[in-house]
């Protein structure tokens, strides 16, 4: 039994809580892809949707082309081949309600069972006469699907959407650790006392950690949403220039004999550090585009990242590993101590 | 292991893409693991040498 340890049973229950919710719950049914994606308008065509977690074999449906929430098409035919593939035949107008020749529609599928799924911007409507003339499109869609307790289904994402609750907390876990690095440094240059020195080493070990974590994870898993390990989106430049920051302070720490010296400088630049960590991590990435969410705005996260499903698995996962970073780094804050105090034992 | 990588590395747009994309979550988490396996790894690595030290200071 360790000793005051509650939040440290709780951090790995809440951790193991995530893992095991956030691997059993399925994913909810979408919309995999449609081929063809261009259709020529005034004709009739016949596309093939693909669907994920679907039923379409069990139940009736509906199938439309959005242009707008007021404006859709309903399918003339609907021919299913099995639970994961479907025939829809639509008779395109060749006069479109929309401004341009060239228009972005979205696939609206409502399954009595999988409910209602949206592949935005399927398909391209090409060779568009713009007309005000909207009889086939004007129709409105009410869902009668029935809802279940799963993911959402965001199109590539696919299941890596489960990564939100394995790669995201890492992150918040690391601002709370080094933000504990940050107060501790604070505090020894307050105090002088050489344990909140140590503490404050140990809390940026373990920020150290998670950040690498969380750069590793992020890598894999830009590969298979963004096509690249790093496509030098700005979150991803800016994170490894704030851990660049960080490994200097190791550097600077080792580089003084001196004990008292090397604890007074790097308090000093651990708290610059953190200075820098903030703007680089969330206020510079919402300046600009990104690929991660929250780009040119607030929140930076939340809102269409997460459905309610979602964050009864995310919230206890970033408690968790906020805890989990917690006990990493207080567990090497005491390593650093107890060596420091057997070096200084021995060398008298 | 590493031929069992390799394999993986050949197949990996089948792989990772097949069944909804999921065994990139299984990458993430083993990532998650094998980093915090090593890091135990360190810090066994600092614990046993404090307790050399100690038992040096013993004798």
């Amino acid at each position: 039994m360790i000793k005051g340890a509650w939040w440290k049973y709780l951090g790995a229950a809440l951790v193991l809580y995530s893992l095991i919710a956030g691997m059993l719950v399925p994913l909810g049914p979408g919309i995999d892809g449609v081929s063809p994606s261009a259709l020529q308008a005034g004709k009739r065509h016949t596309i093939t949707v693909s669907g994920y977690n679907t039923h379409y074999g069990e139940g009736e449906m509906g199938a439309w082309l959005r242009l707008s929430a007021k404006y859709n098409l309903a399918a003339e035919s609907i021919v299913v081949v099995d639970n994961r593939k479907v025939q829809l035949t639509f008779d395109i107008p060749a006069k479109v309600p929309s401004p341009d020749t060239v228009t972005a529609v979205s696939l609206i599928i409502d399954h009595m069972e999988d409910g209602l799924s949206v592949l935005p911007q399927a398909i391209f409507l090409t060779k568009c006469s713009p007309s005000s003339e909207d009889a086939p499109w004007r129709l409105e869609i009410e869902s009668g699907g029935a809802e279940y307790f799963h993911f959402p289904y965001r199109g590539r994402l696919a299941e890596t959407i489960r990564n939100t609750y394995y790669h995201v907390p890492l992150w918040f876990a690391l601002m709370i650790v080094l933000a504990v690095s940050m107060v501790q440094a604070v505090k020894y240059l307050r105090t002088r006392d050489p344990l909140a020195d140590q503490k404050s080493f140990g809390y940026a070990s373990a920020g150290i950690v998670l950040g690498l974590l969380g750069i590793a994870t992020g890598a894999v898993w830009a590969k298979h949403a963004w096509g690249a390990y790093w496509s030098f989106d700005i979150k991803q430049n800016m994170t490894a220039i704030a851990l660049l920051i960080y490994f200097a302070y190791f550097i600077l720490r080792s580089s003084l004999s001196d004990r008292d010296l090397a604890a007074k400088f790097s308090a000093v630049y651990n708290i610059f550090a953190f200075a820098l960590l903030v703007p680089l991590l969330y206020i510079i990435p919402r300046m600009v585009d990104s690929l991660h969410p929250g780009a040119g705005g607030n929140p930076a996260f939340g809102g269409e990242d997460l459905d309610n499903t979602m964050r009864m698995v995310f919230y206890p996962a970033v408690i968790g590993w906020i805890l989990m970073g917690l006990w990493i780094g207080q567990l090497h804050g005491r390593i650093r101590s107890v060596t420091d105090r057997i070096s200084l034992l021995s060398s008298k | 292991m590493i031929a069992l990588l390799g394999i993986a590395a050949v197949n990996d747009a089948d792989f990772f893409s097949s069944i909804g994309k999921i065994y990139v979550v299984v990458a993430v988490i083993a990532i998650i693991f094998v980093g915090i396996v090593l890091y135990l790894r360190r810090l066994d690595v600092k614990a046993t040498k404090l307790e050399e030290q100690l038992n040096n200071g013993k004798t």
